[in-house]
């Protein structure tokens, strides 16, 4: 049989990639859970809760009346229903809202005073709190052959463990060049003048059902200021860790790209598996001045729940980028496998002429995940750009669907959007949707949205199983290659763990 | 429920309370009185549509809701010939809404059974007692269709048509306006079985406020073209609704051409329930200044090796608003389905706006679905193209409005009324130059 | 007929001169070539002369006969004889190829104050025109260069070109994309439009093009000015020594 390799084997899909289905053994391997001492609040959601969170934290007293007014507010409030995502009532009385580890009630001065077991647990997740030349997340990222500039590359690390950060690395070398980097709690204490500027300044306190409970309890979470002209020299990264049972976690990102600065931003997300569904609600905001960049990249492999969707984290995740400055630049990169629920916009306000919005995601859901997905980019400056990428694939019983608004307000002249949604389907038995809201105001703007559904091709399948590959393999490898363009976008480390976790997440959708 | 819902379906109730202050159920014959009624009762359940609303969220309802229609002026068009009138047809002529015989040609034709709604509706039995309200009703999820509902119940008039064997000249719907306050609605049904063929024309601007229903029910291999172009009074305004059943092998392709009016809402269901079934549906929409048109269509595959086609097109100017919502709906087990949907704007200044919301809904696998939304301008590189070989500007950029519509007219298979209807929208382009 | 004087243009959205000054005169029955590497300004004084937007002229003149081109919009341009051969001929889906040629054709000849052509005879003269140029039936149905290959878009622009009759016809990198057989249809067609009332500017990267339509005159562009000028021999020098030589020695 005569064919063209090219048309049959998508490109760009490493073998390696092949190699790490078979390396790697159980389909959720974060699974576990720390067995350590706790301190919770007591269950339920009352104003003295968020006093007592406030107090927990020693926050001044604006930041304790900031919380309390969004928790009014939240009673107010209704829970969205317009996403393609179907769940049991949550009992929001029925959650912990605070959980400490009993170690951490005096604050280590240092990572070396920190609980041994919460150092073991990071380890275990393959994120060692030290200082070390490279994130060591990823399997296998120590063996990528250096291209020069990859052997010296540093990552900071923001480790938050249910309610709380138990430390941030290299806090040290990133103060020299001016950058700020530590956990929010931190911040409120000791940059008041910055959170106070910025906090709920791109996700008011009242922007959502979800980000307004976030206003309200939010625990813990990352804070990064890059002053004016500083390219940060290192990339920095949160990971975050759900252990507690019945608690919800609620962290709260904050980044500031001052003039000219410059900053790439990682953040990974595991949880142990359990029967009972966890919440999870947060909220990054990111402020990017006159010509600063920021890129966003989070791999998100909170626990999907069984194959029955039993269990599993709830996501409602609000992510939001404001382009406030001229020629600012802002790109979000997302691979989605985890969760047992995902509602998740990570968004971009151009506000500044000339400013960039970049979105990239994977969705993956097999079984009976359900994720709802997407972007929104607001064009308000003039000579604006937009460019959405997104890959959606469903098996199993998921379902799995795109959502995004492209709004071209009247005085965003001359700006283009480019977007592109494509969704494979694998089994008769899951769903995949796009749900595209296009607003265009201005006529020299220009707005172009494609998308195609489709499922994994039969030739490809076969070309490779003639090869040797069993289903699995097969589908894992062309379904990176169908992802290509966004695991691109990825840094290098975080698209090594990517193409792994495509194919762990991809587990059982055949045969 | 949650409060905001409860809240929302009051304001819909009292939005019909207030329409239904003005109307009272008509009186008939067994059959329709029982659909009159439960359409009444669907009604109830639902309310009229309000600006909260998912799918009212480019369109504002409140002028199609209110008891009275805002008065519109009749449009004089002077010498210039009606719309297919060159061409052999069987013509049915309703004036604001009412039968006209008078203008109308007679309606027993070979191939089709042709009866008007207010005859059938006196009688105690019908064949179109399987349709009427029923392929409305069928459309009224996922998505909520008011008005449908409320044309179902209150319709008097309207055609019925059998079609049991290839018709040998088209059905021509003549709509026209002559009183600047009517208020009409229309409820027409046509029933193609086995192996039937049918060209239908719709023309005209009907009245003031217009709301019209079209239920069609295809049986296996049959067929039928739908053509239609809304008449250019400016200040009419129309709420429309086609509701479409196909059965295997059976073809539906439907094309609309709106010029003017400052209101139109456009709604299409077609349900694709047999294998290898075909439905294609486009418009082109052209308008400036106080313009607002609107396309919603959702075609749902329920079978196996279906095809969809939708291209809409809009050409807007001067503050003008178009909108299209477009849904395929692709069920479990509608394997081999080939869905593919286009909507575009052309935005010829700056006051334009183009608010689109174009979806896929996918539950099979073994699938080829695609959908494409475009907005801009003129393309300079093609009009540039042209002047440079001497075509004066404005030539030009009509050339290429005619040709940015041309893919949606494509859908008019007989050439004889595509070029009709070409040379309808050059000369409102002509005029447009003033 | 064509007279440039110390033509000066920049871009219009940015601060940069691409021309510099080119001054140029193409008289009536002569061919003349330009020839310069890439980013010259070749492609930028076609569109000029043709009067396409986002360029600014800042200095100097461009005449055809005694009509200011630089005055004209592009349709009076053409109307007046002004004929470009794109080097990428622009797609238009939806527009047929007759009824393009057909509006062109009609265009000019009322701006020129002739009586509109009938369809009748428009199709006689069409079909004898494309018949020369080898273009079927089919490429004429079909919408403007659309699924056109390379060779037929250019077939296409020539095919306008001895439909429009122009009386000065700039040709910009017309051999680019063609093998050769069709630079040889190509050529054919525009040798057989040479007469002692027409002007011809070929603009063309490589010395081939030439040796089917012979020059009168070669012009070497560099650096958004003529450098140097000559008889054909001067083409047959660039593509021996290339253009680095001949910038030293300007």
């Amino acid at each position: 049989m005569a064919q063209d390799e090219h048309t049959i084997v998508k490109e760009g899909v490493e073998k390696e990639t092949v190699d790490a289905v078979k390396s790697l053994g159980d389909k959720y391997k974060y699974g576990w859970e720390t067995d350590i001492e706790m301190d919770y609040a007591p269950k339920g959601l009352t104003e003295d809760i968020v006093r007592l969170i406030s107090q927990k934290n020693e926050e001044p007293e604006w930041m304790t009346e900031w919380r309390l007014n969004a928790y009014r507010r939240w009673l107010q409030m209704e829970e969205p229903d317009w996403a393609m995502v179907d769940y049991p009532e949550i009992d929001f009385q029925d959650q912990y809202y605070y959980a400490r580890p009993k170690s951490m009630e005096t604050k280590p001065k240092s990572l070396d005073e920190v609980d041994p077991k919460l150092l073991a647990t990071y380890e275990k997740l393959g994120i060692p709190l030290k200082e070390q030349m490279i994130l060591a997340g990823v399997e296998g990222a120590g063996e990528v052959p250096a291209d020069g500039d990859n052997s010296d590359r540093k990552v900071a690390v923001d480790a938050v463990f249910d309610s709380v950060s138990v430390g941030t690395t290299f806090q040290k070398e990133l103060k020299e060049a001016g950058v700020i980097f530590c956990s929010i709690s931190e911040a409120i204490r000791e940059h008041p003048e910055l959170v106070k500027k910025y906090l709920g300044s791109v996700v008011p306190p009242t922007d959502n059902f979800y980000a307004t409970l976030n206003s309200a309890v939010f625990s813990d979470g990352s804070f990064v200021y890059i002053p004016p002209g500083v390219r940060c020299p290192m990339e920095l990264s949160t990971y975050f860790r759900i252990n507690a049972e019945n608690t919800g976690q609620f962290e709260r990102t904050l980044i500031i790209a001052d003039r000219e600065a410059y900053v790439s931003y990682l953040e990974g997300c595991t949880a142990p598996q359990r029967d009972i569904a966890q919440l999870h609600a947060a909220v990054v905001e990111i402020v990017i001045l006159d010509d600063a960049e920021v890129k966003y990249s989070t791999v998100q492999n909170w626990y999907p729940g069984d194959e029955n969707g039993k269990g599993g984290i709830y996501n409602f995740v609000t992510k939001r980028a404001d382009c406030r400055g001229d020629r600012s630049k802002v790109m979000w990169t997302q691979v989605e496998t985890g969760s047992a629920v995902t509602w998740k916009y990570p968004s971009c306000v151009l506000r500044g002429d000339e400013s960039q919005g970049e979105f990239y995601s994977i969705a993956i859901t097999n079984n009976m995940q359900q994720a709802d997905t997407g972007t929104k980019m607001t064009h308000l400056g003039k000579n604006t750009r937009s460019r959405i990428v997104s890959k959606g694939i469903s098996a199993g019983r998921s379902n799995n669907t795109y959502r995004g608004l492209v709004s071209m307000h009247p005085k965003a002249t001359n700006s283009r959007n480019y977007t592109q949604c494509d969704s494979l389907l694998i089994g008769d038995q899951c769903g995949a949707h796009t749900v595209p809201y296009i607003e265009v105001k201005n006529q020299s703007s220009r707005v172009e949205h494609e998308a195609t559904t489709s499922k994994v091709d039969d030739d490809q399948m076969f070309y490779c199983r003639q090869r040797g590959m069993d289903e699995e393999e097969a589908v894992a490898l062309i379904v990176n290659g169908f992802a290509k363009e966004v695991l691109q976008a990825l840094p290098m480390e975080f698209a090594m763990e990517a193409q792994q976790l495509v194919a762990i997440s991809l587990e059982g959708s055949v045969g | 429920m949650a409060i905001a819902k409860e809240k929302l379906l009051a304001r819909r109730r009292d939005a019909l309370s207030a329409r239904l202050e003005t109307l009272t159920l008509p009186e008939g014959g067994a059959w329709i009185t029982e659909a009159r009624k439960t359409a009444l009762a669907r009604l109830e359940t639902m309310g009229l549509p309000t600006g909260r609303d998912e799918y009212w969220r480019f369109t504002k309802p409140e002028s199609l809701n209110a008891a009275e229609p805002e008065p519109a002026a009749v449009f004089d068009h002077g010498e210039e010939t009606p719309v297919f009138d060159a061409v052999e047809r069987t013509r049915i002529v309703f004036v604001d809404g009412v039968f006209d015989a008078a203008q109308s040609d007679d309606l027993s034709v070979d191939g089709i059974e042709i009866e008007r709604l207010e005859d059938a509706a006196r009688a105690d039995i019908h064949w179109a007692k399987d349709i009427y309200g029923a392929i409305e009703t069928r459309g009224q999820t996922p998505v909520e269709r008011p008005h449908a509902a409320l044309n179902t119940a209150f319709a008097t008039d309207g055609v019925l048509i059998r079609v049991t064997g290839k018709a040998e000249k088209p059905v021509s719907l003549i709509y026209q306006h002559k009183n600047e306050t009517s208020d009409a609605f229309l409820h027409n049904v046509v029933r193609v079985e086995a192996g039937g063929e049918l060209t239908l024309l719709e023309n005209g601007p009907a009245a003031a406020r217009f709301n019209k229903v079209l239920e069609v029910d295809i049986a296996a291999g049959g067929r039928l073209h739908h053509i239609r172009a809304q008449g250019r009074d400016h200040e009419r305004r129309a709420v429309t609704g086609m509701f479409v059943r196909q059965d295997e092998d059976s073809l539906f392709k439907s094309f609309t051409l709106t010029v003017n009016g400052r209101l139109t809402r456009n709604e299409i269901y077609v349900d694709l329930e047999g294998p290898n079934a075909s439905a294609h549906v486009a418009g082109a929409a052209l308008g400036h200044g106080d313009f607002h048109h609107d396309d919603t269509v959702f075609i749902r595959h329920d079978a196996e090796n279906c095809e969809s086609r939708q291209v809409f097109k809009k050409v807007l100017q001067e503050g003008a608003i178009g909108t299209f919502q477009g849904k395929i709906l692709v069920e479990r087990g509608a394997q081999k389905t080939d869905g593919y949907q286009k909507s575009q704007s052309l935005l010829l200044d700056d006051g334009a706006n183009f608010l689109a919301k174009p979806e896929l809904e996918i539950y099979a696998d073994d699938v080829a679905c695609s959908h494409g939304s475009t907005s801009g301008a003129i393309d300079k590189d093609m009009l540039f193209y042209l002047r440079a070989r001497g075509i004066d500007e404005k030539t030009a950029m009509d050339l290429l409005v005619i040709a940015f519509v041309a893919e949606a007219m494509e859908e008019v298979e007989d050439e004889r009324f595509r070029e009709e209807l070409v040379e309808r929208l050059e000369g409102w382009l002509l005029r447009r130059r003033g | 007929m064509l007279k440039i004087d110390n033509l000066h243009v920049k871009l219009e959205e940015e601060d940069k001169q691409i021309l510099k000054g080119v001054t140029l005169e193409v008289p009536a029955g002569e061919v003349h070539a330009i020839m310069g590497p890439n980013g010259s300004g070749k492609s930028t004084l076609s569109y000029v002369l043709s009067g396409r937007d986002g360029y600014e002229v800042t200095e100097g003149s461009a005449m055809l006969g005694d009509i200011d081109l630089l005055e004209l919009e592009p349709e009076e341009r053409a109307a007046a004889g002004m004929f470009l051969a794109f080097q990428y001929p622009v797609e238009i889906p939806g527009v047929g190829n007759m009824t393009f040629l057909r509006t062109a054709v009609n265009a000019q000849r009322k701006a020129r104050g002739q009586e509109e052509m009938s369809a009748a005879d428009f199709l006689k003269f069409v079909r004898a025109k494309a018949k020369d140029l080898k273009i079927d039936a089919d490429m004429l149905k079909r919408p403007v260069n659309v699924g056109f290959s390379g060779g037929e878009k250019k077939r296409n622009e020539i095919l306008q070109m001895a439909m429009l009759e122009p009386k000065m016809c700039i040709l910009d990198e017309t051999d680019s994309g063609l093998d050769v057989d069709a630079m040889k249809l190509v050529s054919d067609g525009v040798n057989a439009l040479r007469d002692e009332n027409r002007g011809f500017l070929v603009i063309t990267h490589y010395q081939r093009l030439l040796d089917h339509i012979v020059p009168d005159v070669v012009h070497i562009m560099a650096g958004g000015r003529i450098v140097k000028s000559g008889g054909p021999e001067l083409a047959l020098e660039v593509e021996k020594n290339g253009y680095a030589d001949l910038m030293e020695t300007a």
